[in-house]
């Protein structure tokens, strides 16, 4: 049942799109796009249903959810594998997509639609033509689903177990928040791309109408991948019990890349705004925003690289790869129609005034999205050179982005006032001598018991300077109202980012583990403080059995646990437990139990909540945007 | 003058604190971090709480006790695991970052040079 109305109505939302990409007249345009909205919700809660029913007939379900499977991340499975996530992602393009047109549709042409509509037949085809969530199942496996046909009115066979969701996936609430979040960060910068090649196609007025549009639309995606990528961090510092947050996994690299390009973006977009500058360079970070999501969607999904994230395979590698050059040749196509545009932009005078300083950024931003697509790329150049595997891991980028990234938290710093003309160093030596000063004398403080080393002082120093400027700028002159809300909006990102830096330098270069053997009853003492260990406690769920282990120390009880997921071949994992402050989280996780004898890592985990503060100081730059006048 | 003069001064207090308490890491530390634990999934041994990285340690542990070279070791771990055993490349092979950084470098000048306005 579910089957056949998910197939035909897939069909249906795919047929009407094609009917809009030709449609000429322009009739019926918005309430097309309406019914389109309509069918992707639709067909969400068409599958949500099938997930919460246990329609194990739907491959999708037999192989992604099991009737054990909580409530939560019943609903959390629909995004837990490729081809739910393709729903989702349909379901947020149809979204962006009403809302560009309520919005910002170009009122003199319709181009923008067609081109809106013809990257959405693409992800709707996928579901059409090469493999559907609705798909229906037809040979079944020991548990789950082997083979599924996405015809309608096939001869279905059910399954009476499911296989679940992948254990990773349902440990931690954040599970069911993150994905959606990147997904939307990352489906929105099709709005900017749509902006960029739509107003430029049909370019009548010699405006710069396009590059407004573009920056607006760009904000609220890059607002999400902040987030998104913000809770896939703690999510992974919170189940994962290794005790990071960040591994320079390639799908992580491929969620900061577009978001690079779109902080770079944000910024190049004002400059030509208020100067009339960088217009082609604009227009190639638009489309290679909007790339960079396809080829992230390639590396994740294709199963071109082993990584925690990594999954299913299938053809869509080929489909995106496919996709990619598709929407290059149209960008390319449209980019160098507008050569003669083009090359009315402005040089820049001043390279140490306001301008200067945005290419600056511009160049530091792009480099660092460019080092770390090299870095994960190059393990599969080099493979196919040499038929030899090598990783690329966390010296190559603490070498590479680690200097760039710097740079850039440096020139935060003059971001609080910059004049069109060149930076005079001596007058703003003098203006900020006293917050120098007090900079300085804190990072002394902070510092001076610590293990140095010179890019730890030399991070610190900018991560004080920027916040203390930030901060009496916004004690200055936030109430005489001065600035514009993107002004005011950049500088709370800037104060969150220097935060943020504050907090990862100390964790990178303070944290320490130790590993401690001991029986139930004992304590131990860490860090000044001593915890106690009782005894495990047992605890089955219909999903998975958990082994907790309470450890105290003087002021609460916190438990880390071992889970076993039924359903699964993957090994048990462990979850921290974890005493946090501002200043250092000690986070221990199990390591082993033998008897009533435990291995425990325990791990000193510097700035881990400093970082935090910081990235929630970031996302909520949104703020200004709200006052009046601006979207 | 007198605040140039603190500025001036914190700055030199500030050079001089790695000599004071400098960082301090083991080799044991070091090569954890640089070994991949290849049966997790893209954890070095250092992170990865599996006793495979467990054993891998102890094996680690025992070679730097026994003082082998950094080559040594390295070339230990390669011949049974291969180079992806090797999260920090850049030792064994050189491209890998001559590439980006030209790469990087190009796209700078080509950058600058287009927006550069001769006076």
């Amino acid at each position: 049942m579910i089957y056949n109305t998910g197939i035909i109505f897939s069909w249906i939302s795919f047929s009407l799109l094609i009917f809009l990409f030709f449609n000429k007249k322009n009739l019926y345009t918005e309430i097309l796009v309406r019914v389109n909205l309509f069918i992707q919700v639709f067909l969400f809660c068409l599958l949500e249903v099938g997930l919460f029913l246990n329609d194990f007939s739907l491959s999708y379900v037999a192989n992604y959810s099991a009737e054990s499977t909580p409530p939560l991340y019943k609903f959390a499975s629909l995004w837990g594998s490729l081809d739910g996530s393709i729903l989702l992602w349909n379901l947020c393009l149809s979204l962006f997509m009403y809302f560009y047109l309520k919005l910002y549709k170009d009122p003199s042409s319709n181009i923008d639609i067609k081109i809106f509509t013809l990257i959405m037949i693409f992800f709707v085809g996928y579901t059409v033509f090469s493999s559907s969530p609705f798909a229906g199942c037809i040979e079944l496996a020991t548990i789950g689903c082997s083979a599924s046909t996405i015809l309608p009115f096939a001869e279905l066979v059910t399954s009476n177990i499911g296989r679940g969701p992948n254990p990773l996936l349902q440990n931690h609430p954040l599970m069911a928040i993150h994905p959606p979040m990147l997904y939307i960060g990352y489906v929105g910068m099709t709005m900017p791309f749509v902006a960029a090649t739509s107003r430029l196609y049909s370019r009548k007025d010699k405006s710069n109408s396009w590059i407004e549009v573009a920056e607006k639309t760009t904000y609220i995606p890059w607002l999400f991948l902040t987030i998104g990528i913000t809770l896939g961090a703690a999510w992974s510092y919170e189940v994962l019990g290794w005790g990071g947050y960040w591994a320079w996994d390639p799908v992580e690299n491929v969620s900061f890349i577009p978001w690079l390009l779109a902080t770079a973006f944000l910024h190049s977009a004002k400059i030509q705004k208020t100067q009339n500058t960088l217009l082609n360079w604009n227009y190639i970070l638009v489309g290679l925003m909007f790339l960079s999501t396809l080829f992230g969607t390639f590396i994740t999904r294709s199963g071109v690289l082993i990584s925690v994230h990594a999954f299913s395979n299938g053809n869509i590698g080929t489909y995106l790869l496919f996709g990619m050059l598709l929407f290059g040749l149209i960008f390319i196509g449209i980019g160098s129609k507008n050569i003669e545009y083009f090359s009315k932009s402005k040089k820049i005078d001043n390279w140490f005034g306001k301008s200067g300083f945005f290419v600056f950024n511009n160049i530091f931003l792009f480099s660092s999205a460019l080092v770390i697509f090299i870095g994960t790329i190059f393990p599969l150049i080099y493979e196919t050179l040499y038929s030899r595997q090598i990783t690329v891991g966390r010296a190559y980028y603490d070498i590479l982005v680690g200097p760039l990234l710097l740079i850039l938290l440096g020139l935060m710093i003059f971001s609080v006032k910059l004049s069109i003309r060149n930076l005079n160093i001596q007058k703003w030596f003098n203006e900020n001598v006293i917050l120098i000063n007090i900079a300085l004398i804190v990072t002394i403080f902070t510092l001076f018991l610590l293990n140095n080393s010179y890019i730890l002082i030399i991070t610190a120093s900018f991560s004080f300077l920027l916040i203390f400027t930030t901060v009496s700028n916004f004690y200055k002159s936030f109430r005489l109202t001065k600035g514009s809300n993107s002004y005011w909006t950049g500088q709370i990102a800037h104060l969150g980012i220097g935060i943020f830096a504050l907090g990862i330098i100390l964790n990178v270069s303070q944290s320490f583990s130790t590993e401690i053997e001991l029986n139930s009853f004992q304590e131990f003492n860490f860090n000044n403080d001593t915890y106690f260990v009782y005894n495990t406690i047992e605890e089955s769920l219909p999903e998975k059995n958990v082994l907790k282990l309470p450890i105290s120390n003087s002021n609460q009880t916190k438990y880390t646990s071992l889970n076993i997921f039924k359903n699964s071949a993957q090994q048990a994992i462990s979850s921290p437990a974890v005493f946090r402050s501002i200043i250092n989280d000690i986070y221990i996780t199990v390591k082993f139990i033998n008897e009533d004898s435990y291995k425990l890592i325990v791990r000193n985990n510097y700035g881990v909540l400093i970082m935090w503060i910081g990235l929630l100081i970031t996302s909520l730059s949104f703020f200004p945007r709200l006052r009046k006048n601006e979207v | 003058m007198k605040s140039k003069f603190i500025t001036f001064l914190l700055i030199v207090i500030i050079i001089s604190m790695p000599f004071i308490s400098p960082s301090s890491e083991s080799r044991l530390e070091t090569w954890s971090k640089i070994l991949l634990c290849p049966v997790c999934q893209g954890e070095t041994i250092y992170d990865s709480p599996s006793e495979y990285a467990d054993d891998m340690k102890s094996i680690l542990k025992e070679q730097i006790d026994n003082g082998l070279t950094d080559s040594e070791i390295n070339a230990f771990w390669v011949e049974r695991y291969g180079e992806r055993i090797i999260t920090n490349p850049i030792n064994n092979n050189i491209e890998i970052l001559i590439v980006p950084l030209s790469v990087v470098l190009i796209f700078i000048s080509i950058f600058i040079r287009k927006l550069y306005v001769k006076k």
